[in-house]
This record gives C-alpha cells, sequence and structure tokens, in this order.
C-alpha cells in the first residue's frame, strides 16, 4: 500500500513539475490579454481587445502608419490612398492585387481565393445590415449614399438581400472599389482604418453561418491555431501572406531607437503569437517577470516596483534587461454633469464650484501615480484642436475662490443644495475615486453620496437620463477632435454618445460646420474655439489625460507605442539570441 | 422510495417555474438593458429599439417569461447574446476545467478534514485539539484573496513548483495548473470544515451507545471510526453532498486569478454584461442540480442509516 502510494506521489510530482520548456527554435510573441474575446467577427470589435485579434486575421484598406507620429493613414489592402473627387464626395480605391484569403474548407479545394473589391462591399453591407448590428455602425450612418435605405428596407424584413445594388458603395471592377458619401465627411478614411470594416469573405460567412466568428479567414498576416475565447489564443504565420515589408521610414528619432532596423522585411516578423487571457493584475505581472509575456501594461499595484522618480526604469528591472515606454494616452477622464438636471442645466456657476473644488494634483498622485496630464478641456494633446497653451481656469485646485463661486451660485456653504449623488461601479479603484470626489466636495458645503452599481445598472441608468453625477473616460476610436467635441454635441444625446446630454447651441452649430471640413488651418481653429468653449462652459469636471506605462523584456524588438493598436503585431519582432541571455537574468 | 423519487423529481417542476421567475423578475426590475451594452458606446436609439426588437425584449412580459419557461424544459437556452456562442457548447467547455479544479480539491478537503476532525475529537481538550481548532480559526480569519495572493507569489514565481496561471484541458496537463488553486482550496475549507465536522463527531461521542462500545473493551480509534463516524454521516452527508452542485458553477475567485477557463467566470461575465440566456441557463441547471442533489442526500440517508425511510 505505502509503495502504491509512493508510486502515485512521484507521478504526480513529475507531473506537476513539468513546466513548459522555452522554445528557441522559433520566434514566438507571448502577450496577454486581460479581457476574454468574444469571438473574430470584424463587425463587432468595438473593444480594443478584440480588435487587437482579429486584427492579427482580417485586414482593412488603410492601416495606421506604424512609426509615423502624429497618426497617418497608409494603404493596407488599397494600392494606394484613394482618389477623391473635388466636392470630397466619392473615393475610389484600387485594391492590390494578388492578395489572397487564407486556405479554408469553404473555398474550392480548400485554398484560399483572390481578395476582390466585392468583398468589400459585402463586409460593409454586414456593418449595415439591421439584422447583424454592429457595434461599429455608427461609423458609416448617415454616411455612404443609399446605404441607410437599404439598411431600413430590410429592417423588419425576413432575410436581407445583399445582391442588391448600393448606390454609394460598387466594386467598380475586380479591383476598383468606390464610395459615394452623402456629404463630406473627413472622417470616413479612418473608419476604413479601423478593425470593422475589414475585408471578409462571403463564402466564409454563410459557409460557417452562426459559426463564423469562431473560425476567422482572412488576408491578415497570421492565421488562428487555436481559440478559446477564455483561455488562450494561438496565431500561426499565415503562409500565403501577400508581400508586406516593414516601413522603411518613420518619426524623428526612431532611427536611434532602432525602430529601423527591419526595414524592409517581409512581414509578419515572428512565426506565432500565443496571446493567454489573464484577468487579474498579479498573475499578469508574475508572468511577466518569469519571461511568459513578453509585453505588460503595468498594473497600477506595479508601478512603484518598476518606475522611479516618476519617469525612469527602476534598476532591479533595467539590470534584467527590462525596458519602459510611458506614452500619452488619446484620452480624457472626467466627471460628467447630467444637463438634463436643472440643478446643473442652469447653473454654470455651480458647476464651475464643483470643478475648481476638485483637486486633480491629488487625484494624480493617487491613482495615476503622477503619470497622467490634468485635462484642461476635452481633447488631449496629441490630437489637432488641443491647446497646449491653454489654461482652464476651473480646473485650478482653488477651494476660496470655489466656495466664492459656489455663493455666487445660490448656495453659500452648500446650503440649500440637495445631497448629489455620484453614481459609480463597484469596483474598488472606482469606488475610491468616488470617495475622494465626496471628500473634495465636502471641503466646499457640497454634499454628495455614492451610489455603487453593476456595469450593467450604470449603462442603464446614464441612458436613461437618470444618473446625476459620474465618472467616465473616453479614448479616441481616431485621432480626431470630432471623436471628442461629438460628447458633447445636443443630438449624441443618451442613450448616444452624449452621456451627459449636455446641449449647447453654438457649440452644436460649430461642431456641424466642423464635421464636414477637411483637416486644414480653418478646423484647427474651429476645433480650437470649441476647445475653449467647452473649458468654459464647464460642461464635466474635467479629470486627466492618461500615461500607459508599459514594460518590454529586451528581446521584444520594434515596439513602439501606437494608440491603434490592431496591425501592430505584425511589425513586432523576437531577438532569439538575447532572450536566450536575458531569461536567465529573471 | 420510488415513490419518493417520482415526487422529489416532480418538484422540480415548480422549482425550475419559480426560479425561472425570480431571474426574469430580476432581470427585468434590477438589470441593465442589455441593448445598449451589446451595442457599445456608440449605440444609436434606433439600433437599440432593434436590437432590443431581434432579442424579444419588446415582446409583453408574460411572452417573456413563457420563453423562459419554454427553453427551462427543453433546455435549449439558445446563444449568448454578449458572445453570441451556443450556451451548451460554453456550459460543456467550461464545465471540465471547472471539475478538473473542484472535484479533486472538494474531495481531498473533504477527507483531510474528517481524518484531523477524528484527530482532535480524539484528544479532544489537550493540546492538539487546542492547536487544530487555533489554527482553524486564525486560518479563516484571513481573506481567501490574500492566501491567493500569497500562495501564488511564493509557491509559483518565487519557489516556481506550479504554473502561474493558465490551463491546459488534456490529461494529465491540467495537473499542473490545477494544482495550486486545489491546494488553496483545501487550505480555505479545512477551517470551517474541520470545526463543523468535530462538533458533529463530538455531538456522537457523548452518546450511551459510545460508552457501551468502551464498556465493551473496544479500543478508542475503534470506536471512533466504526461507531462515532457512521453515527455522525448523516450530518456530514448533508454538508458535503449539498455542496456537490456549486462545484458545476466552478471557484469565481481561484479560476480568475489562475486563468481557469472555468464555468465561475462564464457566469460573472454573463452578470456584468445583463447576458440574461447565460444566467438563466446557469440558474435553471443549479437549481436542478441541487435538486437532484438533496434527493441524493435523502437517499444516502437510508445507506448509511437503515433505520431510516423514504416515504
Amino acid at each position: 500500500m505505502l509503495k502504491r502510494l509512493t508510486i502515485i506521489l512521484s507521478l504526480l510530482l513529475v507531473v506537476l513539475g513539468c513546466t513548459r520548456e522555452q522554445n528557441y527554435n522559433e520566434k514566438v510573441l507571448n502577450l496577454i490579454s486581460p479581457q476574454k474575446i468574444k469571438g473574430f467577427d470584424p463587425i463587432y470589435a468595438a473593444d480594443m481587445y478584440a480588435s487587437n485579434e482579429i486584427g492579427k486575421v482580417y485586414e482593412g484598406l488603410l492601416e495606421f502608419h506604424y512609426l509615423k507620429r502624429p497618426y497617418v493613414l497608409t494603404p493596407n489592402l488599397a494600392e494606394s490612398m484613394p482618389e477623391v473627387s473635388k466636392d470630397g464626395l466619392t473615393y475610389t480605391f484600387k485594391i492590390k492585387k494578388g492578395v489572397v484569403f487564407q486556405d479554408s474548407k469553404v473555398f474550392p479545394n480548400g485554398k484560399g481565393r483572390e481578395l476582390k473589391a466585392s468583398d468589400f462591399v459585402y463586409s460593409i453591407q454586414r456593418m449595415a445590415d439591421p439584422k447583424l448590428q454592429s457595434t461599429g455602425w455608427w461609423l458609416l450612418d448617415g454616411k455612404i449614399a443609399g446605404l441607410n435605405e437599404w439598411r431600413d428596407k430590410y429592417a423588419s424584413a425576413e432575410k436581407v438581400n445583399y445582391d442588391e445594388e448600393i448606390s454609394g458603395l460598387k466594386a467598380l471592377d475586380t479591383h476598383t472599389l468606390q464610395f459615394k458619401l452623402v456629404k463630406p465627411v473627413p472622417q470616413f478614411l479612418y473608419a476604413l482604418a479601423m478593425t470593422f470594416t475589414s475585408a471578409v469573405a462571403r463564402e466564409v460567412v454563410e459557409g460557417y453561418g452562426q459559426e463564423f466568428q469562431n473560425y476567422p479567414v482572412g488576408t491578415g498576416p497570421f492565421k488562428l491555431g487555436y481559440f478559446d475565447n477564455s483561455n488562450r489564443i494561438v496565431y500561426e504565420k499565415n503562409p500565403t501572406f501577400r508581400d508586406k515589408f516593414y516601413p522603411t521610414e518613420g518619426a524623428p528619432g526612431d532611427e536611434e531607437r532602432g525602430f529601423l532596423a527591419d526595414a524592409g522585411k517581409k512581414l509578419p516578423l515572428v512565426d506565432k503569437v500565443i496571446v493567454n487571457i489573464i484577468v487579474e493584475s498579479q498573475p499578469q505581472w508574475l508572468n511577466f517577470q518569469k519571461g511568459s509575456a513578453d509585453i505588460l501594461g503595468v498594473p497600477k499595484d506595479n508601478f512603484d516596483q518598476t518606475v522611479v522618480n516618476g519617469k525612469d526604469l527602476h534598476p532591479s528591472m533595467a539590470s534584467k534587461g527590462i525596458k519602459l515606454e510611458m506614452v500619452n494616452s488619446l484620452d480624457t477622464t472626467y466627471i460628467a454633469f447630467n444637463h438634463e438636471d436643472p440643478l446643473f442645466k442652469n447653473n454654470i456657476k455651480l458647476r464651475q464650484a464643483m470643478s475648481l473644488a476638485y483637486d486633480r494634483d491629488e487625484a494624480n498622485k493617487l491613482f495615476y501615480n503622477n503619470t497622467a496630464k490634468t485635462a484642461h478641456s476635452i481633447i488631449p494633446p496629441g490630437i489637432s484642436g488641443h491647446k497646449a497653451d491653454y489654461k482652464n481656469p476651473y480646473v485650478a485646485f482653488n477651494v476660496e475662490q470655489a466656495k466664492k463661486v459656489l455663493a455666487e451660485a445660490g448656495y453659500p456653504d452648500g446650503k440649500g443644495l440637495p445631497e448629489l449623488s455620484y453614481e459609480t461601479v463597484g469596483s474598488t479603484v472606482a469606488r475610491q475615486m468616488g470617495e475622494f470626489f465626496v471628500k473634495k466636495m465636502a471641503d466646499i458645503g457640497v454634499k454628495v453620496k455614492i451610489s455603487t452599481n453593476t456595469w450593467p445598472e450604470l449603462v442603464k441608468k446614464t441612458n436613461t437620463k437618470a444618473a446625476q453625477l459620474f465618472g467616465m473616460a473616453w479614448g479616441a476610436d481616431y485621432p480626431d477632435a470630432e471623436n471628442f467635441f461629438g460628447l458633447l454635441y445636443g443630438p449624441n444625446e443618451a442613450p448616444g454618445s452624449n452621456s451627459s446630454n449636455y446641449k449647447n447651441a453654438e457649440m452644436d452649430k460649430l461642431f456641424k460646420q466642423s464635421t464636414i471640413m477637411q483637416d486644414s488651418p480653418e478646423r484647427t481653429a474651429l476645433y480650437e474655439q470649441m476647445y475653449v468653449m467647452a473649458a468654459d462652459q464647464v460642461p464635466w469636471i474635467y479629470g486627466m489625460h492618461r500615461t500607459a506605462v508599459t514594460v518590454l523584456h529586451g528581446w521584444l524588438k520594434n515596439y513602439k507605442y501606437i494608440e491603434f493598436t490592431q496591425t501592430q503585431i505584425q511589425y513586432l519582432n523576437v531577438d532569439l539570441e538575447s532572450k536566450k541571455v536575458l531569461v536567465n537574468k529573471l | 422510495m420510488t415513490n419518493y423519487i417520482i415526487r422529489r423529481l416532480l418538484y422540480l417542476i415548480p422549482v425550475v417555474l419559480g426560479v425561472g421567475l425570480i431571474i426574469f423578475i430580476l432581470f427585468n426590475v434590477v438589470a441593465g438593458d442589455p441593448a445598449p451594452l451589446l451595442l457599445g458606446k456608440h449605440a444609436t436609439p434606433q439600433q437599440v429599439h432593434e436590437l432590443r426588437e431581434q432579442l424579444g425584449l419588446n415582446k409583453p412580459l408574460y411572452m417573456q417569461y413563457f420563453d423562459v419557461v419554454r427553453s427551462s424544459f427543453t433546455f435549449d437556452f439558445g446563444r449568448s447574446w454578449a458572445t453570441r456562442q451556443e450556451i451548451f457548447e460554453m456550459i460543456k467547455i467550461g464545465a471540465w476545467p471547472s471539475l478538473t479544479l473542484t472535484i479533486p480539491a472538494f474531495f481531498l478537503s473533504t477527507v483531510i478534514s474528517i481524518l484531523l476532525a477524528l484527530v482532535v475529537a480524539f484528544y479532544r481538550g489537550k493540546g492538539i485539539d487546542l492547536f487544530i481548532r487555533f489554527l482553524c480559526i486564525a486560518g479563516m480569519s484571513i481573506s481567501s484573496v490574500a492566501y491567493i495572493l500569497f500562495f501564488q507569489y511564493f509557491f509559483a514565481y518565487k519557489l516556481g513548483w506550479f504554473e502561474i496561471s493558465g490551463y491546459e484541458p488534456q490529461f494529465p496537463d491540467f495537473f499542473s495548473y490545477v494544482a495550486l488553486p486545489g491546494i488553496i482550496w483545501i487550505v480555505l475549507s479545512l477551517g470551517p470544515d474541520v470545526r463543523f465536522f468535530r462538533t458533529v463527531i463530538l455531538d456522537e461521542i457523548y452518546q450511551d451507545y459510545v460508552r457501551t462500545a468502551r464498556a465493551k473493551g473496544l479500543g478508542e480509534i475503534k470506536v471512533l471510526l466504526k461507531h462515532v463516524l457512521r453515527n455522525a454521516m448523516i450530518p456530514i452527508i448533508t454538508y458535503v453532498v449539498i455542496q456537490i452542485p456549486f462545484l458545476i458553477l466552478g471557484a469565481l475567485l481561484l479560476e480568475s486569478f489562475f486563468s481557469i477557463p472555468g464555468l465561475g467566470g462564464i457566469t460573472l461575465n454573463a452578470l456584468n454584461s445583463s447576458d440574461f440566456p447565460v444566467i438563466k441557463a446557469m440558474a435553471v441547471l443549479s437549481s436542478i442540480a441541487y435538486i437532484l442533489f438533496s434527493l441524493l442526500t435523502d437517499i444516502l440517508y437510508t445507506v448509511a442509516d437503515p433505520r431510516v425511510k423514504l416515504k
């Protein structure tokens, strides 16, 4: 009996001891996704994590240049940038020839066929299909001639007819695609760089039916090897990927930083990508420390172990060859007033007083490790329309001034003001932010109570205009101020993206005017005017523009922070020789 | 007994109807509207309306409840609103990782706890009894998250004895992934389990029949194992078997920290995204499991104590 037990225990220890061996024969990129991936259908690529995974397999007409900053669009599946008519309404694309879909059983003989312009017509139609309810429909809503009509026609029909011609969306020949817009939309090209508009093949969609999302077949640099949406995703290099090369030019300083070392090399640069889904921050951090992940956004609680002097990598990490990247994100955090509430709608002084009482420096230290930048208005740095020299007078923390303005608002020391309600989600940090806000408001006599919600409850409250005050953050979908100003555009009120229900006739007029203007000094001037107006009117209590803090191992090459990450992975490289050395230092 | 089993199985009908009604009411009163959640931050009112129509949320409430009842009895739960995956497939895939973690851990923790309870009962009132009870109470006073964070850091990262996180579904690969969370499960269970089993055993140990057994000259170990333990089985069975349905739901925190793709995470995601079909499936299936295992408990009573008759 004892002998048998010993054998069992020995076997168990052998099994437990079998940890994964490092493989230095192929270039494998090990990544972490902090969120489960819902599936691989491009029309639902609403969040960054889904978009990153879908972007490994599928491709769009355009992409953001991997190295150049400010962000510029560059052709991806398009042969070149489109020909745009003088009135700005017609966009004609030439599609690259010889691009093939990955091999799949749905194609004759299992061999992927060539990409055609009609694949884009079909893919865009899917985004508009009322039966599918794409999360990216907002990008095209009211923009392409005939598309809304097509959508509305089939909204209550049994079946949608994809063969029906749409006047503004045509494949002129096998490799020519034409869009006709109903009005000039300068942001239209950004939509064509987003994962939503990636090319899918109709026979794949129809062949897999409802399981299409689990069997991605794109033209991209990687093909899916293994997919468990809550555990791990494995990609292999796509053997039929076209000749696409690493850029030969970048932003100033890129060459010195080694970002052009692989210039001109065929993409992708790694053989395999493994994405582990790890939700909690401790295992993310430990996996990175052990070398099981090549790159990681630094969890808040590990910041002090990583960064010293607010900007330098901790020596203990630097000695292991780890590198640090700290780059401003294109986002804005804020506490929204519900402008449907008469308390805020008609009382700018009250909004100003509350904004003055909010201590952003302390919030920065407490919640962002002092890495964020104070938001003076709605547009983050890096997007045209942001005025770096502008100082919002209601952003400077000043309790005395806040009390004075509160008295002018009709509530001296908060007297007469009913208790306000701050809606937040139940996570620890969100509640801490709420407590901080309550404390700062109490300092001027404004009483606020915290109401915690699940995320669905909070969304319900904001969508039904039932939330009085609530904390939010907005990240850029594309690098254009329009994407931010839309949050203050009256017609976008809840359940639209203007969840604070702010309405300002002048702002609306300027916004409408700017949306049809091409990128130009005139439009930038208009954006700057709106930027100042959005600050003066205090529609929100502006918070921060956050900083992305990322660590990466020394063997990972070509990592340059990019806000729009969907096509990034193909440019990354792994130096196996340095990995062999550096792994031993961990 | 057959009549009793049939009657208990028939109880499933009102239970499933009741559970369906409760989650339906909670979903409609408390939970958020799933349509804007599913459509994302740029949802238009028209899209919200259309999606609600497609999901059947614009139907009269009684018709929506009828759909709940129908799917509960046919087990056709359809697809998840959030992930668009087949719900049965999701449950099938998620159940294996959950069960590979929870069943061995539950079995071992129960066996170890009963053995420890017998030891402390044997040495009742002595140093070892006090020491183990002290450890139990001390162990229960520490948050489960603290155990997880420490064990993961120390045993997986520092000592490298286990994988930090992840999961391989193949046998025996999964052992190296579930071993550490399994050990944490056992450590977390020992405190409450040992205290409960000790109380149950001590309740028996002062009974007349135990004194009679000792008077007949039986050794203390034999008395404990053959007489006391057997007679303590009724509360032990109740305590143990009724926990089994919840094993299927997985161990939420352990699954989350060790990235085990089990049912705990699926349920939590469903709650966070107002994914009613998944919530409904998990609630209905776990209530059915609860009824079946409570029936099993009753049947096991008759095995443990032949005097018990099911009528």
